[in-house]
């Protein structure tokens, strides 16, 4: 049962990595907790789900479809709720960033219905039930297959865009220092778009393979998933993009192996005791470095 | 202006009045005096919730999870103990503020975004313990059967005259509707007193610069956990009037919406303003209430009531950061200092 525990916690953990990075990305640029992302998540199922059946598109093609419009909804996000508020107190663009957040998710709830919704199982492929790999009693489905291959090619291309392109050393600079950055010619304002489409889009994608691999979306989805990842990108270090893919993974296989060992009705706690105490016990995360706060 | 604010005077007593002769009058409602006692509770939750938001710049993301203890508490001392409700009280007051020491000992401590998050997280835990552990809260099922409020002067009466029981059950809104209006006076009159002083003006200092203000000797991790205490004890309180209010407790009811609810109570109403966020209250479930019947008549869930609440801290904070109400402290207005500022700026414009 243990291999098998590892084996889904694993398929959790990469999917938490992915919404987890576009936390950590948009609070080292902004340092801001986006509780919005939750919903750009939630909206990627969604979204999909909507292209699939309206529209009657292909798979791949309603994913990127959705993973464009949650892009453009990080960005709409960004310039209608958060830029206007760039320099008012943090308190009150954390107001907001609940508000926003509480907002889209009742939005979803108006359009599509407050009851579960079923993935479209007609646009799966038909391979994705078969077992892929098997070690003794462990399966894994080409399911969970697509998941892990997907969850890794995007993180790398991610880290590739993070540290090889101009954008990327650009973002890098804004989480040092902002002014500063501003004054070597960087666009501030394109640069935090940026961010927040490439976070939303990741986002997008992780909501669209949770509703795969559990089979159900809802329009609550993105709240426990959203402080689930902010609880994995805190344990690895919050503004580290590597230490939120870290912290992911082990968030999501500490869930399973707790719901599975510990007891299950705290399956959500466990997310939650371990955010607390890596909070208190060591706030700049596993692999993050020691943070200061800023006046 | 000056004329409004010379006619609000009178008017403020009236009002005052006619609130509180209300439930004695002909036109009183069951239905109009539950939401009013149900307001009532929100005022006190506001109140409480103000101080962390509002006066230290924190932000308290589960609010809730205090109501909820001194709510449980409350149910669970009169179930199992059958003890008073006026022994209850404070006892239910000091179990939320120990929670919040023991919350925010090791978490005030760090910036303030990550106490908005450890907030959060402690209050899903303590809907996760309400709801898991039968044994004590009966998991969904519940706590039926919560006595209600009584006040007991028997043993005052019989050393009087061995005929005489005075006892008074609180039966029906109406004498919840007093009960509770004690409350909102008490909690009040006593966050008026501590906003204006050594206190008050420590936590205000810390909210507009904590540098300046540990320079000018505020140790601030001291203050911020009595704000936190004192806040948690507070909703404590209003979870311990609801429960012997509604005789019912079940974990649904302290779920995060309340304590968004409160918060966007607290936006509305203006960041740190006391009055402000009583109004808030009384608007926002009053609002909830007209939602809750128009919200179904148009084919939509009742909880997308809060798509409201939502726009409206959004456009709150966008448009008017200092909320509906914008305070400007009363010692302020009446500091001779500032008048005589203010005779001279007169005296410059029209000289």
């Amino acid at each position: 049962m243990l291999e098998q525990q590892l084996v889904n916690g694993l398929t959790l953990g990469l999917i938490y990595a992915l919404i987890a990075v576009g936390y950590t990305m948009v609070y080292g640029v902004i340092e801001l907790i986006n509780f919005a992302h939750g919903e750009v998540y939630m909206f990627g199922a969604f979204l999909c789900m909507m292209f699939l059946t309206v529209f009657g598109a292909p798979l791949i093609v309603a994913v990127l479809l959705s993973m464009v419009c949650c892009a453009l909804m990080g960005v709409l996000l960004d310039v209608v709720a958060y830029r206007p508020l760039r320099n008012a107190p943090r308190l009150a663009a954390l107001i907001t960033a609940i508000g926003m957040s509480i907002f889209l998710q009742n939005l979803a709830m108006i359009i599509w219905g407050s009851r579960p919704l079923p993935f479209v199982k007609e646009a799966l492929p038909a391979f994705f039930k078969v077992t892929a790999l098997s070690f003794g009693d462990v399966k894994i489905s080409w399911m969970q297959m697509t998941i892990y291959i997907v969850a890794v090619a995007l993180m790398i291309l991610l880290n590739l865009i993070i540290t090889k392109t101009r954008t990327g050393t650009a973002m890098r600079a804004l989480a040092q220092n902002r002014v500063c950055a501003s004054l070597m010619g960087i666009n501030v304002n394109r640069v935090i778009a940026f961010t927040f489409a490439l976070g939303s889009g990741l986002g997008a994608m992780a909501g669209i393979m949770v509703s795969m691999f559990y089979n159900t979306m809802y329009p609550t989805m993105g709240y426990n998933a959203g402080v689930k990842a902010f609880a994995a990108a805190v344990l690895g270090g919050i503004g580290s993009v590597p230490g939120a893919m870290f912290g992911g993974v082990v968030l999501g296989i500490a869930e399973t192996l707790g719901a599975g060992y510990v007891s299950s009705p705290y399956r959500d706690g466990v997310a939650y005791a371990i955010m607390i105490l890596v909070i208190i016990l060591r706030p700049s995360g596993l692999l993050g470095r020691a943070v200061t706060e800023k006046a | 202006m000056r004329g409004v604010t010379a006619l609000l005077g009178p008017l403020k007593y009236l009002l005052l009045a006619a609130a509180l002769a209300y439930p004695l009058t002909p036109v009183s409602d069951v239905y109009v005096l539950h939401v009013l006692v149900l307001i009532m509770v929100y005022m006190v939750l506001a109140m409480g919730l103000n101080i962390m938001p509002g006066f230290c710049g924190l932000l308290d993301l589960g609010y809730v999870g205090f109501y909820g203890i001194g709510a449980y508490t409350a149910g669970l001392l009169t179930l199992n103990y059958d003890l008073s409700f006026w022994v209850i009280v404070p006892l239910a007051v000091v179990n939320g503020a120990l929670w919040g020491v023991i919350l925010g000992a090791p978490t005030l401590r760090l910036v303030g975004d990550y106490f908005a998050i450890v907030t959060f997280g402690f209050s899903e835990l303590v809907v996760l313990f309400l709801t898991n552990e039968i044994w004590l809260t009966r998991g969904p099922l519940g706590l039926p059967g919560i006595a209600p409020v009584s006040l007991d002067l028997s043993w005052l009466s019989t050393l009087l005259h061995p005929e005489w029981n005075w006892r008074y059950d609180f039966y029906g809104e109406t004498p919840y509707y007093y009960l509770g209006f004690l409350m909102v006076t008490v909690i009040y009159v006593v966050m008026r007193r501590v906003e204006d002083s050594r206190l008050g003006r420590a936590w205000l200092a810390i909210r507009e610069d904590p540098m300046a203000a540990a320079s000018s000797g505020v140790n601030l991790f001291e203050y911020k956990i009595i704000a936190f205490a004192v806040s948690s004890g507070i909703g404590a309180l209003a979870g311990a009037f609801f429960a012997r209010w509604t005789m019912f407790l079940s974990p649904d009811m302290f779920k995060f919406w309340e304590s968004f609810l409160v918060l966007c109570m607290v936006v509305l109403g203006g960041l740190g303003n006391i009055r402000g966020a009583l109004i808030g209250a009384a608007v926002l479930i009053s609002l909830g209430e007209v939602l809750r019947v128009v919200l179904p008549g148009l084919g939509l869930p009742a909880e997308t009531r809060f798509l409201a609440y939502g726009l409206i801290m959004v456009l709150i904070m966008r448009f008017r950061p200092g909320g509906f109400f914008t305070a400007v402290a009363e010692s302020t207005l009446t500091s001779p200092l500032i008048m005589d500022l203010r005779r001279t700026l007169a005296a410059r414009k029209t000289g």
